[in-house]
């Protein structure tokens, strides 16, 4: 029996955490969530317009306990970069078996790993390409790649993205790289890898990759075809600065060590 | 949240990024020296840098969420409008506000004197344009 620490109930992470809360292995699931649901978000969630302005955290705990009413939920409604709300996020981390990372920002993503590494737990992270084109799911381990040992790597040797820069010389033009949503249909087959790929990883397999990414269409300069699925195994990197060992003091010296090292450099 | 006030940003700050900088500063004429300044939960890096013929002064901050956040660099020294500047003579060096994919920024991998390299060379295109017209890197069309 297991409990999951899920962030993200918007319109991937709902549909990851509907398929995995229906899992008779989980037991528990505490999900972090600051959103309200908003009427832009109707074409592509569960819920109707009535629920406009209310919590997505409350939606989404409502939603699973219909068909899991034994299934204890406990939500965080609360940005996962609030620094005022990490004990209680760190406590959650702690007490869980497996992450569930369904955010869409770097910072966020960045900050999951840390918590994950922090407290030694497994853990998934799916992601839409701008316009539906494809997806990928990423695993990450105890001891393996963390994430940005991954995006470090995918960064110089897979592009998913072929769209214009911004025309920053014109402030006032159409940015170009504005994100394209993707449909429903693109988000649900991404979010239901995603989860299929969890239940599979809180069983205790090996998926066999750390990351999967799968073109969803055959789009110029970027996928040659469509469904055929790409996986990637990537090691940890020794010189990562993010996962690397640094050798510090902790607590009270290493405020010491660091006020010391910054007085040195505001005299050069 | 990070950089000044977890662990795990002041442990960056400790075994990374304030060596790069003294690694950098060694040796280094008193006047390009990169000189660090807290203010609030950010940290500022000032400094010269002399890509050519001329000196600009130029400062260089990492925001709470650095190093996932990318630092801002600014050129203090009044610049001609170029087509590669922000606003406050930001330098448009990492496509701001871009997805992983597109962003030339990578937190595992670059320390805060790649941003000081960056500005190095985003200036020695600026001295060319200046004279030219042309900025010489394509990729940055």
């Amino acid at each position: 029996m297991s409990t999951v620490f899920q962030v993200g109930a918007g319109s991937g992470g709902m549909v990851v955490l509907d398929l995995v809360c229906r899992d008779p292995a989980v037991r528990q699931v505490v999900l972090v969530e600051p959103d309200v649901y908003q009427s832009h978000n109707v074409y592509r969630h569960y819920f109707g317009p009535r629920e406009v302005g209310r919590r997505k955290a409350d939606l989404a705990a409502g939603w699973v306990k219909q068909f899991r009413s034994d299934l204890d939920v406990t939500t965080i409604v609360a940005d996962l970069l609030d620094p005022t709300r990490q004990g209680e996020i760190e406590a959650a981390v702690a007490a869980s078996d497996l992450g569930i990372c369904a955010v869409d920002n770097e910072p966020a993503k960045y900050h999951f790993d840390a918590l994950m590494r922090t407290h030694a737990k497994p853990w998934s992270l799916g992601e839409v390409l701008s316009g539906g084109i494809g997806g990928w799911v990423h695993v990450f381990r105890p001891g393996e790649a963390c994430y940005g040992c991954v995006a470090s790597h995918l960064q110089r040797t897979v592009s998913t993205d072929n769209s214009p820069p911004p025309d920053y010389a014109n402030p006032q033009a159409a940015v170009a790289e504005t994100r394209i949503p993707a449909n429903k249909a693109a988000i649900n087959v991404v979010a239901s890898a995603h989860a299929t790929i969890t239940l599979g990883l809180l069983a205790g397999a090996d998926p066999g990759f750390t990351s999967l990414l799968v073109p969803m269409a055959k789009v110029d300069g970027v996928f040659a075809e469509a469904w055929r699925p790409f996986r990637f195994r990537i090691p940890r990197s020794p010189e990562c600065l993010i996962c690397g060992a640094h050798h510090a003091p902790a607590g009270e010296d290493l405020d010491v060590a660091l006020d010391q090292a910054l007085a040195r450099l505001g005299h050069e | 949240m990070g950089l000044l006030d977890t662990e795990a940003g002041k442990r960056r700050l400790l075994c990374v990024e304030i060596p790069a900088v003294e690694r950098y500063n060694e040796g280094r004429d008193p006047d390009f020296k990169v000189q660090v300044v807290r203010g609030g939960s950010a940290l500022t890096l000032r400094y010269r840098l002399m890509p050519c013929h001329n000196v600009y002064l130029l400062e260089t901050r990492l925001h709470s969420g650095y190093p996932t956040v990318p630092p801002e660099t600014r050129v203090l020294t009044p610049l001609r409008h170029c087509p590669h500047l922000l606003e406050g003579q930001t330098l448009c060096l990492w496509r701001q506000g871009s997805t992983r994919d597109s962003s030339r920024w990578d937190p595992a991998k670059f320390t805060c004197v790649f941003a000081i390299q960056a500005a190095w060379r985003w200036l020695a295109c600026y001295e060319v344009w200046h004279e030219t017209g042309e900025w010489p890197l394509p990729e940055a069309k």
